[in-house]
């Protein structure tokens, strides 16, 4: 027998989060045997050239549907996160009503936007019953969506100086039927993740970021806070109601009394925040002025009083998936935006991709990199090379989730055997 | 309709070329107890060689212009291209854009076109049932 | 951590850059029914103390948050912003601060601050290929949005010579985008 060992190296296409949302991005893998060794992130395929856009062709009202365009998903916050640095620029006032109507909206984007990363979750594991389940409920804050702003999925609620559309007094009692049952799925989904002993076997100590990576690498969103980091943008600087209702940034270890930073903390963290998004709605109807909803209602003034304007504006969102940052910057006499920049939450979650993944074992991959949450197309193809060889083989998204789901049958099998 | 006319069952492959995933999120929820496509017989697969229909997103951006070619090359005839969403049917909002290389159908043949940004289920059943039959007017029998 | 108001970060900013500080803008906003105070610092220093300037970041708080830099083409010369979050943490508290620095177009060079904060380096490379400016010691210089085969020399967010109007997807019978 040679000494030698030989190992042959794989091209892992690192699956996409559904074989349905083949979103594209590539991570490079360098693997040693099923370990791997070193990430390397190549996005770009979904660029689309948005800012270019909104700087050369669009004026700031269009921007506003362009910007909801820049995810399907959270279609709510880049709206958001723009009308708030374009009325800070222009000095634009916004009447309270409609903060209140812009937090509402926002929290059930991300009541929604958690239960599509929920049934995802479990998917990847290997549970079809639970993407199934947590999708049914989804369905139904669709419903409500469709209710509060006439659409599914692209909301055009947002105007600059406040809302497209006021909730009327017959939807509130809908709204509040809602909410009651969003509880009662919230409890069975609780029980259903959390309790189980496979979901904790495969999440924990799986996917582990570490506090200080998660700050030198300026992470966001859930993936900061499973990581111990107690930073929301709700909480720290508070835009349009937020000040009033009080949010305080959920770390996991209200649960489990630590914090590890792994998968498994991450889920707890989503869940509890669908959680504290019911709460919140329910305090914001309660609490909810009556008044206007725009400061301008009539467009063309809104486009005159824009094209005057000069300034320039930055605004934080609170995303689903982190800190959503756009910057605005306006100059007197053009239609379009000087300047537009936007730093949606993904971009910062992905650099921290490779200190999660190094250590980890192949089959864990498509469960730790769904848990950053990656809305901006997550990875299809993966590139591993391998350290010893060079030979190079194509896995597709498919065999890699079957990976992922055959190891969590061996540990079911181990757990029964027990 | 009579869904005992259907002589097959339906594979689908999904490409994302780009896209912001409204219409790729509202694929994956006609799969789910709502809308439940799966009780056709209509089902995702995970490989364009096993597919009969292929379901294109997005406004095709120039890294994704070769995947497309190449899944489009692998998918075996006979087979019925769809477009789901406006970025795929014209650009829609990011049209002209410096990394786009033009709607899908400047790529790829295209059968059957659904418009809505993003599109209701209903209506990406609709398109579905539409290729279907136009499947069954070119396809032979299949024995499966 | 100390828990600083808008004007004393100011103030701790003159100190320290002695001369390179050259102009501060605080706006302030209020929000919502209790009417809190929506706080964001705009601060514009020279090229020779941007690195004192984002060093003083981490003074004024442990891992500081940085969040992206926004590029703006003013025809001469180019506007580098660096947004960061201050005092992030505590509720109610935090500021939001931009760091602005000016580079003649004859000059589109700046340091890397990927060695203080080493979650910059995608908003880095962005820079570089989108508008040209060079980021002198960065760890990785590759490209991060755009093709590989995409052309040297384009710049995207550029509106100058070195704009993408060539690279423009016009369809077949349309005009393209008209520019003044």
């Amino acid at each position: 027998m040679s000494d030698t060992i030989h190992k042959t190296s794989y091209m892992l296409p690192i699956g996409p989060v559904h074989p349905a949302l083949h979103e594209p991005i590539r991570l490079d893998l360098d693997v040693d045997g099923e370990e791997i060794i070193d990430v390397d992130v190549a996005a770009g395929q979904v660029h689309r050239g948005i800012e270019w856009i909104g700087m050369n062709r669009n004026n700031a009202v269009q921007t506003i549907y362009l910007a909801e365009r820049i995810c399907g998903i959270c279609s709510a916050c880049h709206p958001f996160a723009f009308v708030l640095a374009v009325e800070q620029a222009a000095g634009i006032e916004v009447p309270v009503r409609a903060d209140y109507i812009r937090t509402i909206v926002a929290e059930v984007e991300r009541m929604h936007s958690h239960l599509l990363w929920a049934g995802v979750a479990g998917h990847e594991i290997g549970f079809e019953s639970l993407f199934f389940y947590v999708w049914r409920i989804r369905e139904k804050v669709m419903d409500l969506t469709e209710v509060l702003t006439g659409n599914r999925n692209s909301k055009a609620m947002y105007q600059i100086g406040g809302v497209r559309r006021d909730i009327t007094p017959e939807q509130i009692p809908i709204i509040r039927a809602s909410l009651d049952i969003y509880k009662e799925a919230f409890d069975e989904m609780r029980h259903l993740f959390l309790d189980d002993p496979t979901i904790k076997l495969r999440c924990r100590n799986s996917g582990v970021l570490p506090t200080e990576d998660a700050l030198k690498l300026c992470a966001a969103g859930p993936t900061a806070r499973a990581s111990g980091v107690p930073t929301d943008v709700r909480q720290d600087h508070p835009y349009a109601a937020y000040a009033d209702l009080g949010v305080k940034a959920i770390t996991p270890d209200v649960i489990t009394g630590c914090v590890v930073g792994d998968t498994y903390d991450r889920i707890i963290v989503r869940l509890l925040e669908v959680k504290q998004s019911i709460e919140l709605i329910e305090k914001a109807l309660d609490t909810m002025p009556e008044g206007p909803i725009l400061t301008e209602p009539k467009i063309a003034k809104l486009l005159a009083l824009l094209k005057k304007a000069e300034g320039e504006g930055v605004a934080r969102v609170e995303a689903p998936r982190g800190e959503n940052i756009h910057y605005v910057r306006l100059k007197a006499g053009e239609d379009t935006l000087q300047a537009w920049k936007v730093r949606a939450p993904t971009y910062a979650n992905l650099q921290v991709v490779p200190t999660m993944l190094k250590g980890q074992q192949i089959a864990d991959v498509p469960i730790a990199f769904a848990s950053i949450d990656p809305c901006m197309s997550c990875s299809n193809r993966a590139v591993v090379t391998n350290k010893t060889d060079s030979t190079v083989s194509f896995l597709d998204g498919e065999k890699l989730h079957a990976l992922s789901v055959e190891k969590t049958r061996r540990l079911n099998a181990e757990l029964a055997g027990k | 309709m009579g869904m005992n006319q259907f002589k097959r069952a339906l594979w689908v492959y999904h490409l994302n070329t780009g896209s912001c995933n409204g219409c790729d999120i509202e694929i994956v929820a006609v799969l789910t107890p709502r809308y439940d496509v799966e009780r056709f017989g209509i089902k995702l697969v995970g490989s364009p060689r096993h597919a009969d229909v292929l379901l294109v997103t997005g406004p095709v951006t120039r890294q994704m212009e070769p995947r497309l070619r190449r899944i489009y090359a692998q998918t075996p005839d006979p087979k019925v291209v769809m477009v789901v969403g406006n970025c795929g049917t014209e650009g829609d909002v990011f049209h002209e854009s410096y990394n786009l290389v033009g709607p899908i159908d400047q790529i790829v043949p295209v059968d059957v076109y659904v418009h809505g940004c993003p599109p209701r289920p209903e209506a990406i059943i609709d398109g579905v049932v539409k290729a279907w039959l136009k499947l069954e007017g070119v396809a032979p029998e299949r024995t499966t | 951590m100390n828990v600083l108001d808008a004007k004393a970060v100011i103030k701790s900013y003159e100190d320290a850059l002695d001369g390179a500080l050259l102009n501060s803008r605080v706006y302030e906003r209020e929000v919502g029914a209790r009417k809190h105070v929506y706080t964001s610092l705009w601060l514009d220093v020279e090229r020779s103390g941007f690195r004192a300037a984002v060093s003083h970041v981490a003074q004024l708080q442990d891992s500081p948050h940085f969040s992206v830099i926004a590029q703006v083409d003013l025809g001469d010369s180019v506007d580098l912003l660096y947004h960061f979050s201050l005092f992030t943490g505590e509720p109610n508290k935090a500021i939001a601060l931009v760091l602005r620095v000016t580079l003649s177009k004859t000059d589109l060079t700046i340091p890397t601050i990927t060695d203080l904060i080493p979650g910059a380096i995608f908003s880095e490379r962005e820079t570089q290929e989108m508008m040209g400016v060079t980021v002198v010691g960065i760890p990785d210089g590759r490209r991060l949005f755009i093709p590989e085969d995409f052309p040297e020399g384009v710049y995207p967010w550029r509106r100058d010579e070195t704009g993408p109007e060539e690279m423009l997807n016009v369809l077949p019978g349309k005009q393209g985008i008209q520019h003044e």
